[in-house]
Parts: structure tokens; sequence; C-alpha cells
């Protein structure tokens, strides 16, 4: 490559410095990373510092206080609730997506006369502007007029002054959040394991035949090894968005219902006592408890994907 | 109105902050709007005879009754804004979503100049001004503030009015006087609630009081402990809530909610006991009158049935809380301080016709700008069936509503119990059969005292 | 017979699992259209089947929408946002993707799990700063601009891109590396420039991974909420999320109507939108250039 640079005619200087990969490199990356410091890294200094203080209010600074506000949260039962209720509502809705998202992406590879129109369908949940699709839901969910209870007090399969409180019943309310949230994101997901299963070359998918490797064993040895990566990498995303959204909750059941608070995050414990409470340095310090497990979480996801790429 | 983003508006601001910054003038009044200092004058010849001018932004909920707003933008703001040559501009936000807004304003240094809360922000007590002087202003013309108002806006530790209170609403209980008919009792006390709630349960008709983490059930609980004796804080500020008397109400409201309501309350959204009574199916619940004026709007058939009482009798009292409390607050940093001063005395002031817009929902914290006896008049001429019903919102507003946070005055710390709250989760606990009534008491004392430590190393109470 | 049979079977199997799920996804959209023309007192009685109109449908909500609130201007509003952030999203993150997919070792790496890592902080966490920082940057920049950044949607022009270019970034990443170095390497040994042969050569195939970024970008912008209602406060000068959200709910009484009315009209045609995309873009995928 070097000895084809050198023997190019001498152009302007310019372009030939961007010959060099490395130089290249750095200014097609550059930009981006300019912009993602300016605007990620510099507002995460300032929380960080924030979270080492007492600041209340809205104020940006306050008194020093070092670990304090990270061990008053580490041992405060309501927390250690929201760390837990954050897993939960992480792992169960991903692996919801995974399974529905891989179903769909297999079912929808092949022609058949209608895809299109149930296509549609399924990407409407993710076309849907969030906070307005959450609205119609807490219509459905209703304490008085939900559908879904209409719907079961007809069949008299449920009672007319008792009917189930989707919202409103711990256990009931982290369900219907795990569901809505999943729902939300399943058209997400099975476009990304689309465009992966349509990136296996047909090659591939002709030697299985060959082999005659269909079906279940085509899935388990062929399809499923050559989409890990991207499967790994979709995952990823899904538990990021997961753990550090909190329109779903926030909208649907505010981090309730109580006592037991089955629906509160740790994005909406931290809202309620950094911003509705005014205690922000100890909101902050809440925040960033996510930081360090998703980034164990996300690295050690992106080695497995890489290890795990076909070639 | 013009935008108050206009750009020929700021810029001549600006460029005197510049020149002003440039001098050092510390002592030269030559005003910066927002300044603080009192009155600022904008060069002598241009608006001769007016101190005031520029923009006015404020920033307040979207009123639960709308005609409240369609007058306080298109009439009041544009009459007060002409009459006294300033730019009133006002952004309408929902309820729960004011905190955050404030926090980022507050955070930013920047932000409208007269931010409404429906409960006064203790907490943002040091990015705020001191509003004494618009509380003077209006003692002046009307008369002493109401108790109710100053116990919420005061901070007597440091000696600073956090906010100004406009308004406070009354909070009545709102019953289907058919149902209750039907079950032959009328809710005046809590006992004869507890009799008629599994009678009301049977016939389809259960009761409202919600146990959800949301403003209603604060109200509506902290309230009904108060019907017991039970409270959050004493005068001085310590945490009261471990006591039989609580123990009392919380176990009191247990069997309530077994015999007579249903699994709902415990998720509940603001609106939602509302909605409880507009489908027909509720026949209780604690709610401003925007629950009776609603179905007067809506024409729904049994707007007629829908009476209102002061909160019931508990063994030791009748007391219960404002339902909300307009409260505004003025920032430091606010760019037209002096304009928003007057424009709150004004409201207050003139306070006939806000209270008449909001269909008496709204009522002025310093009685002497309505006085009760009128307020009476007004209701009594009021024509929804049963007629007259509204009258009782003044007993209901002179007698039996207190601030959150009595015998003690609204801070921080209070605050913050009712931001987390922490109350309907105590009450939960015992409902729901998750904790005997002694633990969550104990409990609850536990999470308060925690609380209330922090704010007074803060000293803020 | 035999392979008409296994066709039958293949179909059957495909409608067996997209039908049933088509129907759970797609349901809450027919409580909205239903919701949407529903007159008031209709939805209101519990005796009235919610599935279906009991007092006849009803223009009033939509009208109630478009006359008496800001909604053409939020979705002006949304619509404009989203385009041009979609284009700055492409600016930064095409030539980033690009070369760390392409040029760059070991230190290319790390940068790619940096970028990656901007995604694990939550925006409840960093909306208050990035206000201070909009605030700020108004300050300095109003009278040059002669307007405000701080209360306006060009204040949301400039924060999106920071959750937009590190997902666009990792996609083409992604997407790039499953082009074979061979395109590039041979119009290398014809004499072309590098930056030529990105433009000439790389560019024209990735358009289903730029489509693919397209879409991703404006449905992560359409669906922001926290820095919408932070940094904007006026009707006018909302989005979408947050005009119907605010604007909508009167405490007392959500307009379901008119909110219902409000959140069909950009779910349909965005959902025609991605579906029609979503073809190209696969047919990108099993395309390329050695077909």
């Amino acid at each position: 490559m070097e000895a084809l640079a050198a023997s190019r005619p001498r152009g302007r200087r310019w372009t030939n410095v961007l010959e060099r990969p490395s130089v290249l490199a750095s200014v097609l990356i550059s930009p981006a990373v300019i912009f993602i410091l300016a605007l990620v890294g510099g507002p995460l200094a300032l929380a960080v510092y924030l979270s080492f203080t007492n600041a209340i209010g809205g104020s940006l600074h306050g008194k020093w206080i070092g670990l304090g506000n990270f061990r008053h949260e580490w041992t405060n039962p309501a927390f250690q609730d929201a760390v837990w209720h954050t897993f939960l509502f992480t792992v169960i809705s991903q692996a919801i997506v995974l399974v529905v998202a891989g179903l769909l992406a297999h079912a929808l590879l092949k022609k058949f006369p209608g895809k299109w129109l149930l296509r549609f369908l399924i990407l409407l949940p993710w076309a849907a502007p969030l906070p307005l699709s959450l609205m119609g839901w807490t219509w459905i969910f209703d304490t008085t007029y939900s559908i879904i209870n209409w719907t079961l007090q007809h069949l008299h399969l449920v009672s007319t002054v008792s009917p189930p409180q989707w919202l409103a019943q711990p256990r009931l309310a982290m369900g219907s959040v795990i569901a809505v949230h999943a729902w939300r994101i399943i058209p997400f997901a099975t476009v990304i394991f689309l465009a992966g299963l349509a990136s296996i070359p047909k090659e591939v998918d002709d030697a299985a035949a060959i082999d005659g490797a269909t079906g279940l064993r085509k899935f388990w040895s062929v399809s499923l090894p050559l989409q890990l990566p991207i499967a790994t990498v979709a995952l990823l995303f899904g538990i990021v968005f997961t753990a550090t959204d909190m329109a779903v909750v926030y909208i649907l059941t505010n981090g309730g219902p109580p006592p037991s608070n089955s629906t509160e995050m740790v994005t909406t414990w931290a809202y309620k006592t950094g911003i509705e409470s005014g205690s922000l340095g100890a909101g902050a310090a809440i925040s960033l408890f996510l930081l360090p497990v998703l980034a164990v979480v996300a690295i050690g996801m992106l080695i497995f994907a890489r290890r795990a790429e076909v070639t | 109105m013009a935008s108050s983003d206009d750009p020929s508006r700021r810029e001549g601001r600006y460029d005197r902050r510049e020149l002003i910054r440039r001098a050092g003038a510390a002592g030269i009044s030559i005003g910066v709007a927002g300044s603080g200092f009192g009155q600022a004058f904008y060069g002598p010849l241009r608006f001769k005879g007016r101190w005031l001018k520029g923009d006015l932004t404020i920033i307040q909920w979207a009123h639960f009754v709308p005609a409240y707003d369609k007058w306080f933008t298109d009439v009041w703001s544009k009459n007060w804004g002409q009459k006294n040559d300033v730019q009133v501009k006002v952004d309408l936000i929902l309820n729960t979503l004011l905190p955050a807004r404030a926090a980022a304003e507050a955070a930013s240094g920047s932000g409208h100049d007269l931010f409404f809360n429906l409960s006064p922000q203790a907490q943002l007590e040091d990015q705020v001004i001191n509003h004494a002087e618009i509380v003077q202003e209006v003692q002046r013309k009307v008369g002493k503030i109401g108790v109710v108002g100053k116990k919420a806006t005061y901070n007597p530790k440091t000696k600073k009015w956090f906010a100004f209170a406009d308004n406070f609403v009354p909070d009545p209980v709102v019953w289907r006087h058919d149902y209750w008919n039907g079950v032959g009792i009328a809710p005046s006390t809590w006992e004869n609630v507890r009799k008629a709630a599994p009678k009301l349960k049977a016939a389809g008709h259960p009761i409202g009081i919600g146990q959800s983490a949301e403003l209603d059930s604060n109200m509506a609980l902290i309230a009904f402990m108060m019907c017991f004796g039970a409270y959050v804080q004493d005068a001085k500020h310590r945490v009261t809530i471990k006591s039989k008397h609580t123990i009392e109400a919380v176990k009191f409201m247990a069997d309530i909610f077994k015999s007579g309501e249903t699994d709902e309350i415990f998720g509940w959204q603001p609106a939602s006991n509302n909605n409880f009574l507009y489908s027909g199916k509720g026949s209780m619940i604690l709610n401003a009158i925007s629950a009776t004026r609603t179905p007067e709007d809506l024409g729904l058939p049994f707007a007629d049935q829908l009476y209102i009482y002061p909160i019931p009798k508990g063994p030791v009292q009748r007391l219960g809380l404002e339902h909300v409390m307009g409260a505004y607050s003025i920032w430091k940093f606010a760019q037209n301080i002096p304009a928003a001063k007057k424009f709150m005395a004004d409201l207050e002031i003139n306070y006939k016709e806000a209270f008449i817009a909001s269909k008496f929902y709204n009522f002025p914290t310093f009685p002497g700008a309505l006085p009760f006896k009128r307020i009476q008049k007004l209701a009594a001429a009021d024509t929804h069936k049963p007629r007259g019903k509204y009258q009782v919102l003044t007993t209901i507003a002179q007698k039996y509503t207190v601030n959150p946070g009595y015998p003690g005055y609204t801070n921080a710390a209070f605050s913050e119990v009712f931001g987390k709250f922490l109350i309907p989760k105590m009450f939960a606990q015992v409902s729901q059969g998750k904790m005997s009534a002694a633990d969550a008491v104990s409990a609850a004392d536990h999470d308060f005292k925690d609380i209330y430590t922090k704010w007074r190393k803060l000293g803020k109470i | 017979m035999d392979a008409v049979l296994r066709g039958f079977r293949e179909k059957g199997l495909s409608y067996l699992i997209v039908g049933p799920f088509a129907i759970v996804l797609a349901f809450p959209f027919y409580v909205m259209v239903i919701t949407a023309f529903k007159q008031q007192r209709d939805f209101y009685d519990l005796s009235h089947s919610p599935y279906w109109f009991h007092k006849g449908p009803t223009l009033s909500n939509a009208r109630f929408l478009f006359n008496e609130t800001q909604y053409t201007t939020w979705l002006r509003n949304t619509a404009i946002v989203g385009v041009v952030v979609v284009l700055i999203t492409l600016v930064l993150a095409v030539p980033a993707g690009y070369a760390l997919a392409r040029l760059s070792g070991k230190l290319g790496q790390s940068v790619g799990v940096g970028i990656f890592l901007t995604y694990l902080v939550p925006p409840t966490l960093l909306f208050l700063p990035l206000f201070s920082v909009i605030t700020q940057l108004d300050r300095q920049t109003s009278h040059l601009l002669h307007f405000h950044l701080r209360g306006s949607i060009w204040s949301l022009v400039l924060v999106y891109p920071s959750f937009t270019v590190p997902f666009a970034t990792w996609l083409l990443m992604g997407f790039f590396k499953t082009i074979p170095r061979e395109l590039e390497d041979a119009a290398l040994i014809d004499g072309a420039s590098r930056l030529g042969t990105l433009v000439r050569i790389v560019f024209p195939i990735s358009v289903p991974g730029i489509l693919t970024v397209v879409i991703f970008s404006f449905s992560l912008v359409v669906n922001e909420f926290v820095y919408a209602f932070t940094f904007i406060s006026a009707s006018t000068h909302r989005t979408l999320s947050t005009g119907v959200y605010t604007d909508l709910i009167r405490g007392d009484l959500p307009q379901w109507g008119a909110i219902m009315v409000a959140s069909l009209i950009p779910s349909i045609p965005l959902a025609l939108l991605y579906n029609t995309f979503l073809d190209r873009f696969i047919a990108g995928f099993t395309g390329g250039a050695f077909r």
C-alpha cells in the first residue's frame, strides 16, 4: 500500500496527508468524538462531582461529603429494592424480546401473502412516539375503564367490583411494566435480527440444505452461531435502553404501587430523590450506580460477541 | 403576545449588562432588570412615568378548571400587561412536571420570572428571593395574610418568605347522595364512613380514598390522620409520627379499605379518583370541587347527586388540609423581579376576579382580599343543584383547613416526606396486611427522622 | 406434491408465529383508533363496549386537537428536529463508523468501546448539567445569533446527537465491517485516493446501512422525552412528546380522544415509512457487491 502511495503523482499536500491511514482515521473520527466529549463527557463530569456533594435544590454546587451519598444509599432499603427491580425488569423483558424477536425474524424471512401488512402491524409500536403510546397504555390499564378488565368482566372471568388492577397490584404492576417495555422493544429487535439473518450468505444456506440440515437442526448448528454476534449486540443495546430509560415506569406507575413500590427502578428512584425531593447530590450518586455495572456487562458481552464471530 | 424570546427586546438589556459589568458598577443604579435591588430605571426618557418595562415570564400548572387558564392568560395578564407596559408571557405545564422544570431552571441560573408550584417548594429556598416585600404590600391594602398561607410559605428559622402563596383550595369530601341515601347514612364522621363502607361496596359502589404515590392520596391521608390527632411533625418541627393516634388512624383506614374499597386505590394517578367518581362507580372521594365542576360541564346524569361536605370528623377533631396551594416563587436570578412582585401583589389584591374565574376553586390566602361573607353570597348564587352547595366551602376554608405540616410550618423536610409519598406507603403497608400498624408507624418514624436530620444539618429547620 | 405440502406447512407456520404477535403488538392501536373517534360521553360510559362505537363516531376530538391546541406546530417541530438531527448524525457517524471499522487498530477499538460507554449514562442524570450548558451557550450567543437557543427547538437539535451518534457509529461500524475490503483495495490499486474510494465506492454501497441509521436515529429523536420537556417550556416550541403530555392533560381530565388522535397521526405514516425502508435495507444486505 505504501509503495502505491509513493508512486502516486504528487498532488496537493493535504490529500497526501490524508492518505496515511492513521491521519485519515483521526480526521474521520474526531468530529464525533469531540461532539460526544463536549455533550456527554462534560455533563457527566459535573454529575460525578455532584454525587460527592450534598447539593440541593437545583444548585450545581454543594459541600463536599465524599462517599456520604453512596454510603447512605447503599444501605437504604428503597435503593436496594430499586436495584433488584431494575435487574428483574431488564432480564425478564429482554428475555421475552430475544425469544419473540428471534421467532418473528425467522418467520419474516420467507415470502408469504400479507407479509407486508403483518410487518406493518409489528412495526407500529416502534413507530409511535413513546410518550403517546404510553398514554394509550395507561388508558388500557386504567383502574376504572380498562378495556382488558371490561373484556374479562364480560366474559365473566373476573369480578365486576374488584377486577385485576394492572398497575395497582404489586406483581401485576411489574408484569404490566415488563410487558409494555417488551412490546415497545420487540419491533426494534426484530429488525436487527432480520438484518443479521439476511446477511447470512446464500452459500451457507445452500450448503446447509445440501447437508440435509433443515428446521431445528439448521437453526441450532447454522443460523444460531452465525447470528450470535448480532444477537449479542442487539441484546446489549436492549439491556442498556431498559436499564437507563425511565419513561415506561414513570408514565405508567411512577415507581408505585405503594407500599412495596414494586416497580421502583434505579432511574425513577434517582429522579424522585434528586429532582422531586431536591437532594441533587444523592440523586446523582444513585444514577451513577448503574454506570459501572452496565459497563462491566457491556464489555463482557462485547468480548463474547467478538469471540463468537464466525468468519 | 410577542414571544419573550423576541431578540429586539433582549438586545438592549444585554448591552447594558455588558456595560455595567465592564464598568464594575457595584453601586450604580443604572438598573439591570433583575438586579433585585429595588426599582430599576431604564434610561430616563423612554417611558415617562412608568418604572416597569420589558417582559414578564410566568410558568404555572394547567389548571384543573380550564376556564381559569383562559381568564388568566387572555384577560388578566393581558390587561395587567397593558396597564403596566410589560409583555406578559404565560407558559402552562402539567403539574407533575413542575419540580423537574424548577430544578433545571435553578441549576442553570436562568428561567421564568414567576415560577408556580402546587405546594410551596421549601427546598428551593436558597435560590429564590425573600418575598416579604410582596406580602407587606398586599397586607397594606387588604389586611393580614391568613394563617394557612403564612405557615406554608415562611421559614421561621431563616426568617425568609420563600414563596408567595396566592391561593389555596379547600378540600371537601364529594359523595353520591343517592348511594348513601340507599344505606341511610351520611359521611359526617369517619365512624359513619366505616359503617357505610361494606354496605356501599356490596351495592357495587365502593369508597375511594387513594393510597397511591400521588398528590391526592398524600393530602387525603395526612388530613385523615389529623382527624385522629396524628401529625408528622409538631410545632417545633420534631417528628411525631410515632404515636398511638397514628396507629389508630392507620388501623381505621385499613378497616375501611378491607370492607369498603378495592385494590385500585394503590395504583391511582391524580385524576384517577375523579374518574372513579365520573364513571358512576365511586360513592365518595376526597377532592377539590373540580370533581363536581367537571360532571356539570360534561352533563353527567348524576351531577346533581354530588354533594359537598367538610372532611368527616374523627375521634379527635375535624381537620383537613388544603387540596393544593398555589405558591409562586421568584428566582434570585429572574430577569424582571420588580414586575414579578407587582404582578403578584396586584393579582392578590384583586382576587375576586380569580376566584370567580376558577369557579370557586381558588381561595385567596389573604382573607381580606375577598371576605368570606362575600364568597358565601357568590356561592349561594350558583345555580347548580343542590342549590348553594358551594357555600360550605367557606366553612371548610375558615375552620377546617390548615397547612401541610401543621402544627408546624411547611418546611423542606416535610416536603421531602411528601415528595417521596412515605405516608401512602405507611398506610398501604397496613391496609395490605404487609406490616402491623405498630411496625409500619415505626418504620415511617425511622424514615422521617432520617430526612429531618438531614435538613436540620443543612440549617433549614 | 411433497414440495407443495411443505410450502403450505412453512407458510402456515409463518402465519402461526407472526399472526398472533402482530395482533398483540397492534392491539393498542386498534383501541386508539376507536377511542380517537368516540364521543366523550360514549367512552366514559362503562356499559358501552370499548371495541366499537355506541353513539356513532365523531370528528370532534380531532377538531379539538387541531383547533384548540398547537398540535400542528408540535408536529412541525418534531419533524424539523428529526430531520436535522438525522443529518447531523450521518455527518458525524458515517465517517467515524468507517474509520473505526477499517482504519484503526487497538486504539480504535478502545475509542469504539468508549463511544459505546457514553450510552450507559442515563439522561435523567445528564439533563440538569446539559441544561446549564445550553443556558451558558445561550448567554454567549444570543446577541450574535439574534435569537435564543434556550427554549427553542435548536437546543434539542444540539443535544440529541449526543445519543444518536454513539448508536449510529456502532451500527455503521458493524455494517462497514461486512463490506469486503477487496472492493476498496481494488480501487486503491487502480490509483484512486483513499478519500476518493470512500466517496465513490464505499458510500454508495452503504445506502442500506445509512437508511438503517436514518430510521433508528429518527425513532430515537421522536421518542425522546426528558430533554424535550426540560429545555422547552413554551407551548409553541414544544415537540410531540411533551406537547401532548402537558397540554392535553388537564390534571383532572386527560382529553383521551384528542390524545389518541394525536398518537395515531405520526405513528401510521412512520410505520409505513419504516416498512418501506426495511425492504430496501434487507435487500441491501443480501445484495452486496458480489452478487
